[in-house]
Formats: C-alpha cells, structure tokens, sequence
C-alpha cells in the first residue's frame, strides 16, 4: 500500500528564544526546512534540543520569535501536522503494538498503514506481545511505528535511535527516507551521529 | 468519530490492566461491609445510617481508581501525543472519562441498592438511593478527574486528589444522602432531593470538562 504525497509545507523559524524554568536556553535562532529535508539537531546534554522539539510542536510557547509551517503559527497548525516523538514512548503495558498502532491510526483520522507500519520497523513477530514484555529497543520501534500510522508530514523526534540496535537503525533511516520521498519533513534531535543520507545538521550552542 | 476511539481503548485498558469493574465494587462491598462493625448492629442505627454511610463509600471507591485517569498518561509520554492529536483536550477528557466511568463504575449503584436493603431500608427507599447514586456518579467521576489532572504525574497524587475533590463533592453527597433517607422516612422530598443530584451531576459533567483540559494544558507545558 502506497500512501499519497503530503501537501508541502515548509518549516520557518525566525529569531527564536526559548527559556526552560526561567533558563533562557535558545536565542535568535532562525532556519528553514523545505518539504523532503531532514534536519538534525546536534548538541550536548541540556542544550535545549527537546525544548526546541516542543515549541516546534506548538505546545511551548516562544520567549519571543516566530515558527510557523507554511504560513500559520505552529501553535495553530502544529496539532494537525505534527507526529512527536518523545523520551517516553506512549506505550500502555496491557496493549499489543497491534492494538496500540489501531488506537493511533484511528484517532488521527488519516488513512494509514498499519502492517507496513509494522514491518517496516520490524514488529510483525512482536505484533501480538504486550508492550511490557518488549525490550527497551522493541518499545522504541513500536513507538517509530506510531509516527509512521499517524501518517503527518512534520515529524519531530527526540533521541529517535537511543535505544535501537543496528539492525533498527537501518530500518528507522529506511523509514525516514520513504517519509521524506513524500515531502514530509523530519527534525530529529540526537546527541550521536544519525547516519541519515544528506540530512543537514545544526549544532545547538549555548 | 476519533474521540470514540479514546472512548474504547479506555474501557478496553480498564478491563486489561485494572480488572474493570471489580476494584471499585469490590471496595465498596468490603467498605460497606465493615460499617455494622463499627458502628453497632442495632437496626435502628443501621437504617438511619445506611443512605449516607452508603453514598460515602461510594465516593471512595470513585476516588479509589483516580490516580490511574491521567497520571499514567502524564508519565508514559501518552498525554503529550493526545496533546498532538489535533483534537481538543476538553474532548479527550470527556473521551477518557466516560470510557472509564462506564467501564469500572457501572456496578456501585447496584451494589448501593443491595447495601440499602441490607442495612434495612425499604425496597422502595434503597431503590431511590440507587437511582441518586446512579445520577450522581457521573458528576463524582468528572469531579475527581479534575482533582486528578491537577494532580497528574505528581507523586502521592492519589492523597491530593482526596483533598481536592472530597470538599467538593458535599452537594452530590448531601442531596444523594438526602434522597434515600427522604425515601426512608416516606417523605416528599426525596425526589426533590433526586433531582438536585441529577442537576448538580449535570453541572460537573458538562464544566468540568473544560477544567480538567486546563490542567493538562498546563501539565504539558
């Protein structure tokens, strides 16, 4: 099953500031990502690369600056675009990644693709397994394959290969070069190198 | 609709994880059942005692799975991609509750019924005092939910939802109470009383919504 492309919608970001509990953390940042790019935020432990993630995701507002996609405000548009994935993987530990993929694809109301969801991140033995008896890398691949059954053209993913094996990171590198195929957009903050082909980096300094 | 499917996969983990309905009726069984011991076994005090004694323990075993609601959420990361869902909190509230109350809570007005009689209530008193509790136990479930988003994620969150939401709860306990004891002593305003508790319980449902979806908000930012 081959899913459409998305309507492109780039990502700007102008003269940013971002503050943590009262640290300011991120100031005057601007950049662009165009439809089909993927962006790689480098930096060290508290930089702010998981704020940045949120107030791109429209649920922390600004200090001061402006992000939108296309031409609206991302605390507008962003719930209807984005798919986030953060530290924690949202995974209920009585729910089979099978059931778990249903819930998600049918509360985003976009049609989707739940077994290729589910292979291409490796999933189709562990389908039926509770979530609470997958490995830590397990549960990481169920919670990539929950981004990729939201079916969004902006992904936002926080440390998306911590925990995986080499094995997964071929796979989630796969998915994201199918995603960006689309003209979907990927921003991906990390602390280790993603070997993802040509995706730009910027390194976050305080 | 996308926010039934909230609605089923809540009812779906109550029963998964939680054992459904058992919790609660099984605590307000035993809690009900410890009352004669406490307090004597003389019919008279038990009848005068029984409609609020049995609305009290109702609300605790409302209380009883509340920590559950929203806290898991908070810490599995599920609240921060509801957040992401494009559909508004307040929805996902009413989603989320609804799914558990019908899930878990369904059976108390039942037991409510079956404790009226055995603390000695006429069959027509202890039927009133089951239709008030059956009214009031929406209005109960919305109120502890806000208690519990406020106190989501937060450690020995279970303590401060009591202190929250208990204060709270004296109208629905009052007219609740007031309803099967009116019914009781044969007078008229015991389906006064029953009223009152379907408009508060009205009240609850239809604001809270908006109240618990503020306290997420601010949980997430």
């Amino acid at each position: 099953m081959t899913l459409p492309d998305y309507d492109p919608l780039p990502l700007t970001v102008s003269d940013l500031s971002l503050e943590r509990g009262g640290i300011p953390l991120i100031s005057g940042l601007s950049l662009r990502v165009e439809p089909g790019e993927a962006l790689v935020l480098l930096g060290r432990n508290g930089v702010g690369k998981t704020t940045l993630l949120r107030a791109l995701s429209g649920v922390l507002r600004p200090v001061s600056g402006d992000i939108r996609y296309g031409d609206t405000p991302a605390i507008k548009s962003a719930p209807a675009i984005c798919a986030f994935l953060g530290h924690d993987n949202a995974l209920k530990p009585d729910e089979s990644p099978r059931q778990s993929l249903a819930f998600w694809a049918a509360l985003s109301g976009r049609s989707a693709d739940i077994p290729g969801a589910m292979a291409s991140m490796g999933l189709k033995a562990l389908a039926d397994r509770p979530s609470r008896r997958l490995s830590q890398g397990q549960k990481r691949r169920a919670a990539l394959a929950r981004i990729l059954v939201q079916n969004r053209p902006v992904w936002l993913l926080d440390e998306p290969a911590a925990p995986l094996d080499g094995e997964g990171r071929e796979k989630l590198s796969a998915t994201v070069t199918a995603h960006r195929a689309r003209g979907g957009l990927v921003i991906a903050a990390t602390h280790q190198a993603l070997d993802w082909p040509d995706a730009r980096v910027q390194e976050l300094t305080r | 609709m996308r926010a039934g499917a909230i609605f089923l996969r809540e009812a779906r983990l109550a029963f998964a994880g939680g054992g459904g309905p058992a919790a609660p009726a099984a605590f307000f069984i035993a809690s009900l059942t410890l009352v004669p011991l406490a307090i004597g076994q003389s019919p008279a005090t038990l009848q005068a005692a029984g409609p609020g004694v049995i609305c009290f323990a109702a609300l605790l075993a409302v209380l009883q799975g509340a920590e559950r609601l929203f806290g898991e959420d908070v810490v599995d990361g599920t609240l921060e991609a509801y957040g992401l869902s494009g559909l508004p909190l307040s929805v996902v509230a009413i989603a989320k509750v609804l799914g558990s109350v019908l899930a878990t809570l369904w059976p108390l007005p039942l037991v409510g019924l079956g404790g009226g009689i055995a603390f000695g209530l006429p069959v027509e008193a202890a039927g009133m005092l089951a239709l008030a509790l059956a009214a009031a136990i929406p209005g109960l479930a919305f109120l502890v939910a806000i208690a519990a988003a406020l106190s989501a994620g937060a450690r020995r969150g279970g303590l401060v939802i009591a202190l929250i939401a208990a204060p709270l709860a004296i109208p629905l306990m009052v007219f609740t109470a007031s309803a099967g004891r009116a019914a009781d002593i044969g007078n008229a305003a015991a389906s006064a009383n029953l009223l009152l508790t379907c408009a508060v319980s009205l009240f609850l449902t239809a604001l809270s919504p908006f109240a618990i979806s503020a306290a997420l908000k601010a949980r997430l930012e």
